[in-house]
């Protein structure tokens, strides 16, 4: 043993002499080897990092450690992208109540929430037709009550409002037709514009409101472009047991959807993003970005063009402005401008241009003096909103729904990925996406009998509406299957649908009936593997076709991020270890050669051939373990500094794969390990080939002569 | 007593390329223990080949080789290697001393490989023999900061340090001066009578020569007419009117 340590020793000696020897080559090779080492300490805690940061904010948003749906569907359930109408084909899961039961009698299943995805276009309502509501409400007022001096006085100024309008409106085909070619705009609108704008339009207006609103409702609400699409994607779900298992879910306006209501609860962000004036999130944004970010506007090209844009959204504020709120404005823009302008668009369009020097100000300004007098949203909280959304079979149902209020995920709030999903009760999805209760089902058989409709199956729905001359009578009512097989007018969907709105249900619609699918908490997430091949196989006991998924298959492409990274990384690696191996190869190999005549000399007084290679691999493990000791040091010591300094999220973007503005990487022994032998095992391998070469020099070498 | 190196029409071939070289065509040699034989004879006669043979880092195409009763031909890598460390010490013509080890670990490196001895059995041997040779003072010293006379003694203390039964030296003295050629050989008539060890030299060094008590003489791979045991009366005379 003593004789192992001290050949052991002069091995050691020799190996690490020559190791200075050459230090250029040590030099090279170390620090290869040591930005190998680096690289994978940091990639590997990075990605670590970004991996449990990224679950929590799956898990904790919406999906839950396991999603579970029906094995009959033909696409893969995808919670957080499928952003188009037809994307996921989800075949339904008929009974809530059976499919919990069957769950919750998995042991590592501790709560069920049930769920359905879908999206909508929803028209917000725009000002114009709002503005029109409320004139004709008032007149129709009036009407019953001519000598209400308060109605009198709100005709006026509701007329007013809508001149303003109509004078906004007309100032933009104007300026339209001076723009564009004269022809790009349809001369019957100029005709339309220059009607609504005369002033006898208006000096009639009293004679016969109904006529003059009514052509204003027909011909001018449509030329007003400020209606917006919200693009909604939402989740139908039972909302008290889904606020219960997704505890990172406040409720930031408003509150939450009683119990037993229908009702809608819009996501912070997209209200924020979608349904705010634009004027005010341009506000926002560029707020944003100088305080929380410390950018400018100037150099920015995201800023400048948020800014450059708010410049041009003077008329959606003017739309806003009745007389009084015109006088309003008018006034505080004059004193805050030092104006003596008295074209309020003209006050708006020089208040709108945004610059760093000014921003400040502005922003403060336009929060204390004008906000309050503006609608900052198109849908208000308590608004009813309707839902037009496209059933499975294709064609549009609706529902009216109260908007409760707005929800966010903590550390999710700016998040575009979670923030895009909003939440509606189960029972409205279930109409919207298609499926009836059986209230609806009752209700509307009860509206065909009285309608005289009859149950047409789709394949005779052409000879029934066109093809059969015997098909006389009343004009059938457009027959349109539903998914159950029934088919049900227009009349009655609209009937219903209206109802929705107020409707309240029974609780057991939420505890059973159809859902497309459903999150599953478990109590121990580092048994998921085991838990959803438990679910599949309860559900095969109980004659369920249940297919679960882990949250990382739930969140599609954004869960499968992590891997992605994973795997790019481990490329990116093993390309790097395989130029590594190629240089430090070569680099042994000459000096190898360099050595012959040493080697042959060793080999002639008696070095056994595992000597010399014993020697050699020697020498590429110290060069690997001190260089990859320093690469992993430094690693180690930047993933310790950024975990306390934090990486902050560069954009919306990266909030959600870091579940909140900042991300602390926490360094693991498991990666140090790792990196250490990685570059262990390469050093060893690619010492293997000169080992290969040195064990093969013959010791005659020894004796040739110098030259 | 039985020949320490016994030779029977050894020859061995070396392939350069497409040319085989016969670098010795049957050479039949008996030395006896305690002998010092000196091989003569121009560059390429075949005296480094013959010495390879005998120091067992080859083996003969035919023929034998014996080295301590030991058929080189039979034996393994590992035995062939295992001999060289306990049976022989070298003497490289150009010191082939490990750069980057200091004299004493030169010199100790043998033992080491040998694992036989204790590191204070090892540090004692080492330094008598430093000593013997002159280094005390370089014990610590890398081989590149002394003379060549210096490395050559250190090659001599690596050779010895086994007490090895045969010594071999490939023209020891001819990256020498005289003097200290002279030195050598001195040293290695005193080594003789102490340690009894058999010496081959090879040389075309007259003084070296005149020192051994047999002397064979190769020529093209063959030995040249006329084996003499001991220098001749020319070559004694060759000497002495080279010292002259």
């Amino acid at each position: 043993m003593a004789g192992f340590l001290d050949t052991f020793g002069v091995v050691a000696q020799i190996a690490l002499r020559n190791l200075f020897a050459s230090r250029w080559k040590t030099l090279i090779v170390g620090g290869i080897i040591g930005f190998g080492a680096f690289l994978v300490v940091l990639g590997t805690s990075l990605l670590d990092s970004v991996d449990r940061a990224m679950s929590r904010s799956i898990i904790g948003s919406i999906a839950g450690n396991i999603q579970v749906y029906s094995s009959e569907s033909k696409d893969d359930l995808d919670v957080m992208g499928g952003f188009s109408f037809d994307a996921n084909q989800i075949e339904p899961l008929q009974d809530f109540a059976r499919v919990k039961r069957t769950l919750l009698s998995v042991p590592n299943v501790s709560k069920v929430v049930p769920m359905g995805i879908n999206g909508a276009l929803v028209l917000s309502g725009n000002t114009v037709d709002q503005a029109l509501a409320r004139l004709r409400e008032t007149v129709n007022k009036q009407k019953a009550a001519p000598n209400d001096s308060a109605l009198a006085d709100a005709y006026a100024s509701e007329k007013d409002h809508v001149r303003q309008i109509v004078s906004v409106l007309s100032g933009d085909v104007e300026k339209a037709r001076k723009l564009h070619d004269e022809k790009a705009i349809a001369a019957e609108d100029i005709s339309v514009m220059k009607r609504a704008s005369a002033a006898e339009f208006w000096a009639d207006f009293d004679a016969d409101p109904f006529d003059h609103l009514e052509f204003l409702e027909n011909r001018i609400a449509p030329l007003a472009t400020d209606a917006d699409m919200l693009f909604l994607r939402y989740v139908g779900t039972d909302p008290k047991a889904f606020a219960q298992s997704f505890d990172r879910l406040t409720i930031v306006d408003g509150q939450a959807i009683p119990e037993g209501k229908r009702g809608f609860l819009f996501s912070k962000y997209t209200y924020e993003e979608q349904a705010k004036l634009r004027t005010a999130r341009a506000f926002d944004k560029i707020h944003d970005g100088l305080k929380v970010r410390g950018k400018k506007i100037k150099g920015d090209a995201d800023l400048e063009r948020i800014a450059r844009e708010c410049g041009n959204q003077a008329k959606e504020l003017m739309l806003q402005l009745d007389a009084p709120k015109t006088r309003l404005f008018r006034d505080k823009l004059q004193a805050y401008l030092k104006s003596g302008e008295s074209d309020v668009r003209k006050l708006l369009d020089q208040f709108l241009r945004l610059n760093d020097e000014n921003f400040d100000s502005r922003h403060a300004f336009f929060y204390r003096e004008l906000a309050p007098s503006l609608e900052l949203y198109r849908v208000r909280i308590g608004d009813t909103l309707t839902i037009k959304a496209f059933t499975r079979s294709g064609y549009v149902q609706s529902a009216n729904l109260k908007v409760y209020g707005t929800f966010a995920f903590k550390g999710l709030e700016k998040s575009p990925q979670a923030g895009a999903m909003n939440l509606m009760d189960l029972v409205s999805f279930r109409e919207l996406y298609g499926f009836m209760t059986e209230d609806k089902q009752r209700e509307i058989s009860a509206m065909r009998a009285k309608s005289g409709a009859k149950e047409v199956k789709r394949e005779d729905a052409e000879a029934e509406l066109f093809g059969n001359a015997e098909a006389s009578a009343p004009a059938p009512a457009a027959a349109a299957p539903d998914d159950l097989g029934t088919a049900l007018s227009g009349l009655s969907r609209t009937g219903s649908a209206r109802a929705a709105s107020t409707a309240a249900y029974a609780a057991d619609q939420l505890t059973s009936g159809v859902i497309l699918n459903a999150a599953v908490l478990v109590h121990d997430d580092k048994k998921l593997p085991e838990t959803i091949a438990a679910i599949e196989a309860a559900g095969k006991r109980d004659g369920l076709p249940l297919k679960a998924i882990s949250w990382q298959k739930a969140a599609g492409l954004i869960g499968q991020f992590a891997v992605l990274m994973r795997v790019v990384l481990f490329t990116a690696v093993l390309i790097i270890f395989v130029v590594a191996l190629v240089i430090i190869n070569n680099a042994l190999v000459m000096a190898t050669l360099e050595r012959v005549r040493e080697l042959g000399t060793l080999r002639a007084i008696g070095a056994q051939r595992r000597f010399i290679l014993s020697m050699l691999v020697l020498e590429s493990m110290v060069v690997g373990l001190v260089f990859g000791a320093l690469g992993t040091a430094l690693g180690a010591a930047l993933v310790l500094f950024l975990g306390h300094q934090g990486i902050p999220a560069a954009n919306d973007v990266f909030m959600f794969f870091f579940s909140g503005p900042r991300l602390y990487p926490a360094l693991s022994g498991q990666n140090l390990g790792i990196a250490l032998g990685i570059v262990l095992i390469v050093s060893v391998i690619s010492s293997f080939y000169p080992a290969f070469i040195a064990m093969r020099v013959s010791p005659r070498e020894a004796m040739q002569s110098e030259d | 007593m039985k020949a320490i190196v016994s030779i029977e029409n050894a020859t061995k071939d070396y392939r350069l390329g497409k040319v085989v070289v016969n670098a010795l065509r049957g050479v039949s040699i008996d030395v006896a223990r305690g002998e010092f034989l000196s091989i003569a004879g121009p560059s390429g006669s075949g005296k480094t080949t013959l010495l390879t043979l005998i120091g067992c880092v080859d083996t003969p195409t035919t023929g034998t080789v014996e080295v301590a009763g030991r058929d080189t031909a039979k034996l393994s890598e590992r035995e062939l290697t295992s001999l060289r460390l306990n049976t022989i010490g070298f003497i490289f013509q150009s010191f082939n001393l490990v750069g980057v080890l200091d004299v004493f670990r030169n010199v100790e490196l043998p033992l080491l490989l040998q694992r036989s001895l204790s590191a204070g059995e090892r540090s004692k041997r080492v330094l008598s023999l430093l000593e013997r040779v002159g280094l005390m003072e370089h014990v610590r010293h890398r081989p590149n900061e002394l003379s060549g006379g210096q490395r050559q003694r250190v090659a001599i203390a690596r050779a010895l340090v086994t007490r090895p039964e045969l010594v071999l030296a490939d023209e020891p003295t001819a990256n020498l001066d005289s003097v200290t050629g002279q030195n050598i050989l001195d040293l290695r008539k005193e080594l003789n009578r102490s340690e009894h060890s058999t010496f081959i030299f090879s040389t075309h060094d007259a003084r070296v020569m005149s020192h051994a008590s047999q002397i064979v003489r190769l020529a093209d791979g063959k030995l040249a007419e006329g084996i003499s045991t001991g220098p001749t009366v020319s070559e004694l005379h060759e000497v002495s009117s080279a010292k002259a």
